[in-house]
């Protein structure tokens, strides 16, 4: 009869699986209804499953998903996997979507950022990048999903088509690939740049250390062997410098919003100075308008202020330079979580975070465009 | 401020049990940062207020499957770079969580912030008492100054008694690049 018992037999009153090879399943039922034993099918064809599964597995170990909606958002992916993202993407979306190169990393990677566009000329946009710190992987993984969540926003006509109207989003997702890589195949805990400075054996610059805001003053390191080493000079990282040189040549950007992980905050700047902005109160409110709309989905909760007064002072960073550019709308968030899995946050929690970080986005970009100056 | 001693703090806590959310106990503690040493760890008194979790059964069920072990455990990167933990290997994620918390405790000032990263690597070495014991090495990651920092650290357990960090030490040797 050939009955393989998934659930044995353990005593009386207790329940018994069995799968019943098909030739079986006649005498096998006959069986039970002539003793008076009840039973349930569970799963009517086991092989139909199993063959599902194959082709499942199959397809999820091919190196290349298909398309944008085959992509998996729930996992996290390699540079290569990120890139071709990318180029899918704007293959799909050619009206909405176009990729810039706008520098080579130290590494010789290009450095791409996906612009998402319905037209104008040099209209007033919004920066979003994620990953200058490579081991921060979920804002990588956040950023894949959000420029998916672009497109599809456009074209249902809902979220953010209305800014896409008047305002363009540049998105650079892999922001240090040189880092990123070096994540996934030799220390994961990586956080800088891979660059090789003279009169050093230590690599790496820290990235959010190397803005011509505050540079070389207290809230950075001048050791190239630690972790926020500032870099030789200002924009020393062509990560920094290529980015700096868009926005200056760009000279219309109205939002800024570099995202970090973790600790669950939402900064505005200085990080190198006391003094608040000019802009403090406003740049408050609309933080706290944002965070409210973060916690909305999930109940994350998050803290908000100056990055000097809620983190801890730091010269040299994105923001800090951006805001004194006249970038008024200058944040830096801070993803999941507060230290349980710090930089290793499962993967099932990408699209939450992704989800709940995008509603505090849109509350920014909203307020660009509807305080336009 | 306490002048010539250091910085007292008063603090009042909520403890969530990661394990069963929704359940939190409440907590009084006073922590007092010596003056300019570097090298005392603070003073703390904790008091709580209510009942921790029992964990007898499941406590029981981790000792008598490590003891069953022919070959001692050995096993790296956990969570790993995914954020995944193998069911098998929670209650060595956990015991790890705790000894981290008295390395963090020995190294704490009022200007670092330690999270534990990860655990590189845990190996068990059998003994001939009861207790079981677990070579570390945790990475832990500091805030401030954004190092992950190398820590080996041996722990010893029984259901019985609380976990002890019987020797830790930071380890030497800087990564460079």
């Amino acid at each position: 009869i050939q009955l393989d018992f998934w659930l044995a037999p353990r005593g009386l009153g207790l329940p018994i699986d069995i799968r019943v090879p098909f030739p079986s399943l006649q005498p096998v039922k006959a069986h039970l209804e002539a003793s008076g034993v009840s039973y349930s099918i569970m799963i009517e064809d086991v092989q139909a499953l199993v063959d599902e599964e194959q082709t499942e597995m199959l397809r999820r170990s091919r190196q290349l998903p298909l398309d944008t909606n085959t992509f998996n958002y729930e996992a996290y992916h390699t540079l290569d996997e990120i890139y071709n993202f990318m180029d899918m993407l704007v293959a799909e979306n050619p009206n909405l979507v176009s990729k810039l190169e706008i520098g080579r990393s130290t590494e010789d990677r290009p450095l791409y950022v996906l612009k998402f566009s319905t037209g104008g000329t040099n209209r007033p946009a919004i920066w979003i990048d994620t990953g200058i710190h490579s081991r921060e992987w979920v804002t990588q993984a956040s950023g894949v999903w959000f420029a998916k969540k672009i497109v599809q926003d456009h074209a249902n006509n809902e979220g953010v088509a209305s800014i896409l109207e008047s305002m363009d989003i540049f998105l650079e997702i892999v922001t240090n690939p040189d880092g990123f890589a070096f994540t996934h195949t030799k220390n994961r805990m990586w956080r800088k740049t891979r660059s090789k400075h003279s009169g050093s054996i230590c690599v790496g610059v820290d990235p959010n250390r190397n803005w011509d805001a505050g540079f070389g003053e207290a809230g950075a390191s001048g050791n190239p062997c630690t972790e926020t080493y500032h870099g030789p000079y200002a924009n020393s990282e062509p990560e920094v410098k290529s980015i700096v040189d868009f926005v200056k040549s760009h000279g219309n950007i109205k939002a800024f919003i570099s995202i970090h992980s973790y600790s669950q905050l939402l900064l505005y700047p200085y990080g190198y100075t006391s003094t608040p902005v000019p802009d403090q109160q406003e740049l408050h409110e609309v933080s706290a308008k944002a965070v409210a709309a973060l916690s909305s989905l999930y109940g994350t909760k998050y803290k908000y202020g100056s990055i000097i007064t809620t983190i801890y002072r730091a010269s040299g960073a994105t923001v800090d330079w951006t805001y004194n550019q006249g970038i008024k709308y200058s944040f830096t968030f801070e993803l999941r979580d507060t230290g349980r899995y710090g930089f290793l946050l499962p993967a099932k929690q990408i699209v939450p975070t992704a989800e709940e970080t995008w509603l505090a986005l849109k509350v920014i970009m909203e307020h660009a465009r509807d305080n336009m100056y | 401020d306490i002048e010539d001693v250091g910085h007292k703090y008063y603090l009042e806590l909520e403890l969530e049990d990661v394990l069963d959310k929704g359940r939190t106990v409440n907590c009084t503690a006073e922590v007092l940062y010596h003056l300019g040493s570097k090298s005392t760890a603070p003073d703390v008194q904790l008091t709580v207020q209510g009942e921790l979790r029992g964990t007898e059964e499941a406590d029981q069920e981790f000792y008598n499957r490590i003891r069953s072990l022919e070959k001692e455990l050995v096993a790296e990167n956990i969570p790993d770079s995914h954020g995944n933990v193998p069911l098998e290997l929670e209650p060595i994620h956990l015991l790890a969580w705790a000894a981290s918390g008295y390395v963090i405790w020995q190294n704490s000032t009022e200007n670092t912030e330690f999270h534990l990263a990860q655990v590189k690597h845990v190996k068990q070495v059998k003994r001939s008492d009861e207790d079981l014991q677990f070579d570390y090495v945790l990475l832990l990651h500091e805030m401030v100054s954004q190092e992950v920092i190398p820590w080996e650290v041996t722990v010893l357990w029984h259901p019985q008694h609380p976990a002890r960090v019987s020797w830790d030490r930071r380890q030497l040797g800087h990564t460079l690049g």
